[in-house]
């Protein structure tokens, strides 16, 4: 007999271990997956995710099922976590299953320094980093912008970033897409989204995004490890934002567009949010064309934080960041949608690939994966809490057959923002960071502090076990933070 | 009457409740402020907060596209003039005759099924519109946390007995 999980009504069925089906039943277009140990499916199914992944296999061209990953939790439309992928001629692409903040995501940067380098600086370090890399609201971007730069970043990303001198021929050579989508086009940005994103280019913002140095404590692969320039104890810098107010305005703006162009295509989703427009529709074309000007923008805006960054260690250190070799990793994208190849029932097909609060993770030997890393497969980097780390990964075998080439983003959060500020006290958790734990944190308000508190994150040692033990996502090495700034 | 905050794994959502939409909608908004600044109470007391004011006027195919575009619009003013829009007020709040089409064109000759076009032009020639105001804080003045944007998931807008109800989820 099939094993099943029940959850209020909806019930799983396990196809293998850590893989669980939800049928396609009623106006479903394809059954859902959830890639979760029991523990985690536990959690998962304690809000609204299941939910959210039923309501988007009624996207058009949705393919083979709609996919939930081992950190999925509620979000808005899509559930955060989930992979999507439509058919690219027949089915849709879909701002609201990619998220407000386009390219949120995640970079690593390396260094030659060790945690003893660092021992009794950690202060000066925190209190720097802060004062340099603008944070919170309000706090404006590392550059200033006119009509022309804003432009050239939309269009030429980290190309432009490299021009203007924040950048080495490095830093695009270990990004993906060589930090240039291509298919960017300034024009489909509105200009109210081009007034929001001109004074943030080069800021964290606030919620969850910060920025860590981290040391790292656990190499699993040596060799992969090598490869990615890994050693235990070393030094890295660790870089978590997305695209700003000009990312969340232009999903906006394109949702708005949905809704009053295509509301018979709405009307027949079961949440609004989920709002999609027709591959192959004039307006299909141009938000592809305006979320990847909005990618681009994300990019420059991590490559900016990480050159400052650069910057604050030569400061505090003395010397030359090009002598502690702070060289970037990899850096990689959390909510986008990407027309990628992929094989479905033994045909090659062109899909819009969506990962809203996923990461792709394509195996060794992909074409897409960049060459310093092909023979390995490409690095991913899953950020954890303040208390409990961060992991380096690589894409696994299974991982194109599994989950179109993906794996999880993060922890995922167990509590709500409202919960957690009740339960947390900020400056308590500060405190016990830095005393228990060796973690100086540095944050604009003690509200973020609370809401961002270890304790309301699920247990990412647990999703990343599920990613290797699947092989979509093999561990590589583990991190723990140092210094942490954020909003 | 006013706003609730409630739990949201996530993000945030707002509860709100109102004698008019004018009144659910300002409190809505006091629920956005809410959301990114923990100082209730001067959000309760207007006027005596400065003199910056935010001044808006709206329009939309539907109501709730229209409070889905007010709320847009003062994240916009938050982001491009660097306040935070509290102390929020509805002057006006009403439906009427478009002097343009706002409905765009409907779906149809876009590849998608034909038979589900024209349902989107049924309300093109009249629309609704608002009038709003708020005391304008500069965020270098205060500790505020960003709300990244407004959206449609769970929105809730009804009258129930002889007041208006919504339930709005921000991104954060």
């Amino acid at each position: 007999m099939t094993e099943t999980f029940d959850a209020d009504g909806i019930t799983l069925e396990r196809v293998e271990e850590y893989v669980w089906e939800l049928p396609a039943t009623g106006s479903m277009r394809v059954p859902a997956r959830v890639f979760a140990s029991r523990a985690l499916l536990e959690e998962i199914s304690g809000d609204r995710t299941l939910e959210q992944l039923r309501n988007a296999t009624h996207l058009p061209g949705i393919t083979n099922y709609a996919i939930c990953m081992p950190d999925g939790h509620q979000g808005y439309g899509f559930p955060v976590g989930g992979v999507g992928a439509m058919d690219a001629e027949d089915g849709c692409i879909s701002p609201g299953s990619v998220g407000y903040d386009i390219n949120c995501g995640v970079r690593m940067m390396r260094t030659n320094l060790t945690h003893e380098d660092l021992a009794g600086r950690e202060r000066d370090l925190v209190d720097a980093l802060f004062e340099a890399v603008p944070s919170g609201l309000g706090g404006g971007g590392i550059v200033e912008t006119d009509v022309g730069t804003i432009e050239a970043i939309l269009e030429r990303g980290v190309d432009w970033a490299l021009e203007a001198g924040y950048a080495v021929r490095a830093d695009l050579e270990h990004c993906e897409d060589e930090g240039m989508r291509e298919g960017a086009d300034a024009d489909a940005v509105s200009q109210k989204a081009k007034d929001r994103g001109k004074n943030q280019v080069g800021s964290l913002g606030s919620g969850n995004h910060f920025l860590e140095v981290q040391r790292v404590t656990d190499i699993f692969d040596e060799t992969v490890g090598e490869a990615f320039g890994l050693e235990s104890d070393q030094i890295v810098v660790l870089i978590h934002c997305g695209s700003r107010g000009l990312g969340h305005q232009t999903c906006t703006d394109y949702l708005r567009k949905i809704e009053r162009q295509h509301g018979g295509l709405l009307n027949q989703l079961p949440d609004k949010e989920l709002a999609a427009a027709p591959a192959g529709s004039q307006l299909a074309e141009e938000y592809y064309a305006a979320m990847n000007a909005a990618i681009n923008y994300a990019w420059v805006n991590r490559q900016l934080i990480m050159h400052r960054t650069r910057e604050v260690f030569a400061d505090v250190f003395g010397r030359p960041w090009e002598s502690m070799e702070m060289e970037l990793l990899y850096d990689v994208a959390h909510n986008i949608a990407k027309k990628e190849t992929h094989t479905v029932e033994g045909e090659e097909r062109e899909l819009f690939v969506h990962r809203k609060g996923a990461t792709r993770a394509f195996p060794a030997g992909h074409p897409d994966v960049p060459r310093a890393y092909r023979d390995v497969g490409q690095p991913v980097i899953i950020p954890g809490s303040m208390g409990a780390g961060s992991y380096v990964l690589r894409g696994g075998d299974r991982s194109l057959e599994l989950t179109f080439g993906s794996t999880a983003h993060g922890a995922g959060r167990l509590m709500s923002r409202t919960q957690a500020k009740d339960e947390y006290w900020g400056e308590d958790v500060r405190d016990d960071l830095e005393s228990g734990r060796g973690v100086y944190v540095k944050a604009q308000s003690g509200a973020t502090i609370a809401e961002e508190a270890p304790g309301v994150y699920k247990d990412v040692d647990e999703v990343v076990r599920v990613s290797d033990a699947l092989g979509i996502g093999d561990r590589v090495a583990r991190t723990f933070p140092v210094c942490n700034i954020k909003g | 009457m006013g706003y609730v905050l409630r739990d949201h794994t996530a993000d945030v959502a707002v509860e709100a409740t109102g004698a008019s939409l004018e009144e659910t909608f300002a409190a809505v908004a006091n629920g956005l402020a809410a959301a990114g600044w923990d100082e209730e109470a001067p959000i309760e007391a207007p006027g005596t907060l400065g003199e910056e004011t935010v001044d808006l006027e709206v329009r939309a195919e539907s109501r709730e596209a229209l409070l889905f575009d007010y709320l847009d619009e003062l994240i916009y003013e938050r982001d491009v003039r660097n306040v935070l829009p509290v102390a929020n007020r509805v002057d006006r709040l009403e439906q009427s005759e478009s002097p343009d089409v706002m409905g765009e064109d409907a779906d149809g000759g876009e590849g998608s099924d034909p038979s589900k076009s024209g349902d989107a032009t049924d309300s093109a020639a009249l629309e609704w519109s608002l009038s709003a105001t708020a005391t304008a804080i500069p965020l270098d003045s205060i500790d505020a946390r960003e709300v990244k944007a407004v959206t449609y998931s769970e929105m809730r807008l009804e009258q129930v007995e002889d007041r208006w109800e919504a339930y709005v989820v921000f991104d954060v």
